[in-house]
């Protein structure tokens, strides 16, 4: 009886494995050797044991407990499962079918990835009607023109279906949110935030550069005491102590602090991420020697550091400025930074431009990046929108050439981009 | 020690707990892994070393983990001074070989709480709180202690534990710990107790505490930890406060004034507190967020006499 138990552990630690849990051999040994002590009697207890030994974060105890209730099952529950996904199964059989008939022109499938005929599959019935009926209204084009027919449908399939897929993607962000609502919120995109829960992330952002600022101020401390002595400070200080040199002391490195321009981008929707991604960078004591904060839609306004102190002042001053509500043209923007006397941009200046790339006149805006590229030190992008959605951007891909671009869509990314920014 | 016994033991100590607490600390035990809790600020994880400590009737040894913790603070350290003063005491008088020999002997070494409690005679509850706060270097030096439970000292060597610790860490995942920190513990996650536990914990630690009081209460702290535009959720010592303030003041019920009057004991800064008094303007009918445990009809709150 005892080796059927074990035997069904081995095939749980596998399964927790597929679902993305470190699980060792020693965790294995330990679930064993608690499960000899404590008995199999109890399924909850002998669920709490394995838990505190193959689940070792909240996030990870939401996976461990479905697939445990997934795997320690009873008879009935088993026919109930099987039942519910021999309905599934013919549930998508019967889409897959359709998806087969629909994604069709001229009696040839339609020529588009895999993934997104998968979109295809999972979209409302809605949605997929909206399709057809599109189909059904330009048929009458189809003898006129087939091939241009044929991509004209593609076209509009392809982007329809993209579309979907995003919405899809950022529907799925809910479930995180289910596990653990605190670390939900690193990951989330920033600017999905709910009102209610903007001083939820002020307050996580606090934390986070406390531990930046606690971080850096450990390596300074690490730092001053390593590498060469520095012989006259290490004996004046032993004069304090008779002459025995108690307290040594070491040569400093003098530190060279940049000098940061930040660029934001305030328009529209890219108000709320300048708001998170300033708040961070000004709450990092240690990132620059000075900087200078610049906000920009379609004109271009210096904003000083007492309008970032809150969000309140923040928003209300870039309303008063006639920023807010505008387009987005960085071309301006970056031009007037380039002609300013004396020079903003210069080989000790950091530039950093906090904008979603979506700008009119792309190249007028691509040619100035590359003359401040020229003239800043070093030019960093730090992008609201998520990384996987960067090559179906244009725009990201042409600003993606001419300078380092970070994805910051959540908490959790701007902070690493941040500790770029200060290593 | 089997589950009953730890269970009743646990009890004895008025510690107040759901059996998934029992078992996962009965698997730490069992196993002899360090025991990782997590959770927020106030649930009760430094409580849980403290009642082990008296539950194994062991000494507890506590590390305050904080920002710049480092060996010489947590492990150990030499005594300098005693060791300047030996050498130009006994400079003339022995040997130099000797002498540099001697220095380093037990006589100047300071102990800290982690060799203190890996050399203790009998073994002891090591409490390491608050870990996230420590820094990441430091989190990679502790792994050498809880997996082989030794340390290196340079100038002794290796230190093998006399006896082994039951050794507790808490975080209040102000930062995530490692990977490798984790896999080496037993995990517990601890929540706030439901209203049920929570008035269970009052009765426990506050047996002559009014009964309708301690409901009121655990009911309103139910709320107020509800409540997201409360940064600073109230935590179980809080409310027992609470408690005891309501009590002293003679309050046996808590109204709208009375919540006024000692919310100070819960809420400890002047957003949460604005947040609870004056909560945004909600659906009719809707909790108006103050804590105090009723529901409003009619968008008004009975309590504030206010539009919620």
């Amino acid at each position: 009886m005892r080796s059927v138990y074990l035997e069904k552990l081995t095939e749980f630690t596998h399964l927790l494995r597929l679902e993305g849990l470190a699980v060792g051999l020693a965790e294995t040994a330990d679930a064993c050797a608690i499960l000899e002590a404590l008995g199999f009697e109890d399924r909850e207890r002998v669920r709490w044991a394995l838990r505190a030994v193959f689940a070792k974060s909240q996030g990870e105890q939401a996976v461990f407990d479905r697939a445990f209730d997934g795997f320690f099952v009873s008879q009935e529950q088993k026919e109930a499962i099987r039942a519910r996904k021999k309905a599934e199964a013919e549930e998508m059989a019967r889409r897959q079918a359709e998806a087969e008939r629909d994604l069709q022109v001229r009696g040839q499938p339609l020529d588009i990835r895999d993934d997104l005929r998968e979109v295809y599959m999972k979209m409302s019935d809605e949605k997929r009607e909206e399709l057809r009926q599109l189909m059904e209204r330009t048929k009458p084009n189809i003898d006129r023109s087939p091939q241009l027919y044929t991509n004209f449908i593609r076209s509009v399939f392809m982007r329809f279906l993209l579309e979907q897929q995003m919405l899809m993607e950022d529907a799925a962000v809910g479930v995180e949110e289910a596990l653990d609502p605190e670390m939900a919120l690193m990951v989330r995109d920033i600017g999905t935030f709910r009102d209610e829960e903007i001083p939820r992330a002020t307050a996580l952002i606090a934390r986070i550069t406390q531990q930046l600022n606690a971080e850096l101020s450990v390596r300074r401390q690490h730092a001053a005491h390593r590498g060469a002595l520095d012989f006259r400070r290490t004996i004046r200080r032993g004069l304090e102590t008779g002459g025995s040199l108690y307290r040594l002391s070491f040569r400093r490195k003098r530190r060279k602090k940049r000098r940061l321009v930040l660029l934001c981008d305030v328009s529209g929707s890219m108000l709320q991420f300048s708001e998170f991604a300033l708040r961070f960078i000004k709450s990092l004591s240690d990132v620059a020697e000075s900087s200078r904060t610049f906000l920009f839609s379609e004109a271009v306004r210096e904003v000083d550091a007492f309008s970032l102190q809150n969000m309140d002042a923040f928003r209300q001053y870039v309303k008063d400025s006639g920023l807010y509500g505008r387009g987005t043209d960085l071309g301006t923007a970056l031009g007037v930074l380039l002609q300013m006397r004396p020079a903003v941009l210069d080989p000790s200046a950091t530039l950093l431009i906090l904008s979603d790339t979506k700008t009119i006149d792309l190249p007028r805006a691509g040619r100035a990046l590359q003359e401040a590229g020229r003239l800043a030190g070093k030019v960093l992008w730090l992008n609201p929108i998520p990384e996987g959605k960067w090559p179906y951007v244009g725009s990201i891909r042409t600003m993606g050439t001419l300078c380092q671009m970070l994805p910051c869509s959540t908490l959790s990314e701007l902070a690493q981009a941040c500790r770029r920014l200060v290593q | 020690m089997d589950f009953e016994t730890l269970r009743q033991k646990l009890r004895e100590q008025h510690y107040i707990c759901d059996d998934q607490l029992v078992t996962t600390v009965l698997v730490a035990l069992q196993l002899g892994r360090p025991l990782l809790i997590e959770g927020a600020a106030g649930v009760g994880k430094t409580e849980v070393a403290k009642v082990m400590a008296a539950v194994l009737d062991r000494d507890l040894v506590r590390l305050q983990c904080y920002e710049g913790l480092d060996e010489s603070k947590a492990l150990y350290e030499w005594n300098y001074q005693k060791q300047l003063l030996s050498i130009q005491v006994n400079m003339n008088r022995q040997d130099p070989d000797q002498l540099t020999r001697s220095l380093f002997g037990d006589e100047y070494l300071l102990e800290r709480p982690l060799l203190k409690a890996i050399r203790a005679e009998k073994p002891v509850v090591l409490l390491i709180d608050e870990i996230d706060k420590a820094d990441e270097e430091f989190e990679a030096f502790l792994l050498e202690l809880l997996s082989e439970m030794q340390v290196t000292i340079p100038e002794v060597g290796t230190v093998r534990a006399k006896t082994i610790p039951f050794v507790v860490l808490t975080s209040n995942r102000t930062r995530p710990l490692s990977e490798a920190l984790r896999r080496r513990c037993a995990y517990l996650y601890l929540q706030y107790p439901d209203v049920e536990r929570e008035v269970e914990i009052i009765r426990a630690k506050l047996p002559d505490a009014n009964e309708r009081l301690a409901v009121q209460v655990a009911e309103a702290i139910h709320k107020l930890r509800e409540n997201d535009a409360i940064l600073k959720k109230p935590s179980i010592a809080e409310t027992l406060d609470w408690v005891a303030a309501l009590e002293a003041l003679g309050i046996t019920d808590l109204d709208q004034e009375a919540f006024r009057r000692t919310s100070g004991f819960v809420l400890k800064n002047s957003e949460d507190l604005d947040a609870a008094e004056h909560p945004p303007e909600e659906a009719e009918g809707a909790d108006c967020g103050c804590g105090c445990g009723h529901d409003h009809d009619h968008g008004h709150c009975h309590h504030h006499g206010a539009q919620a």
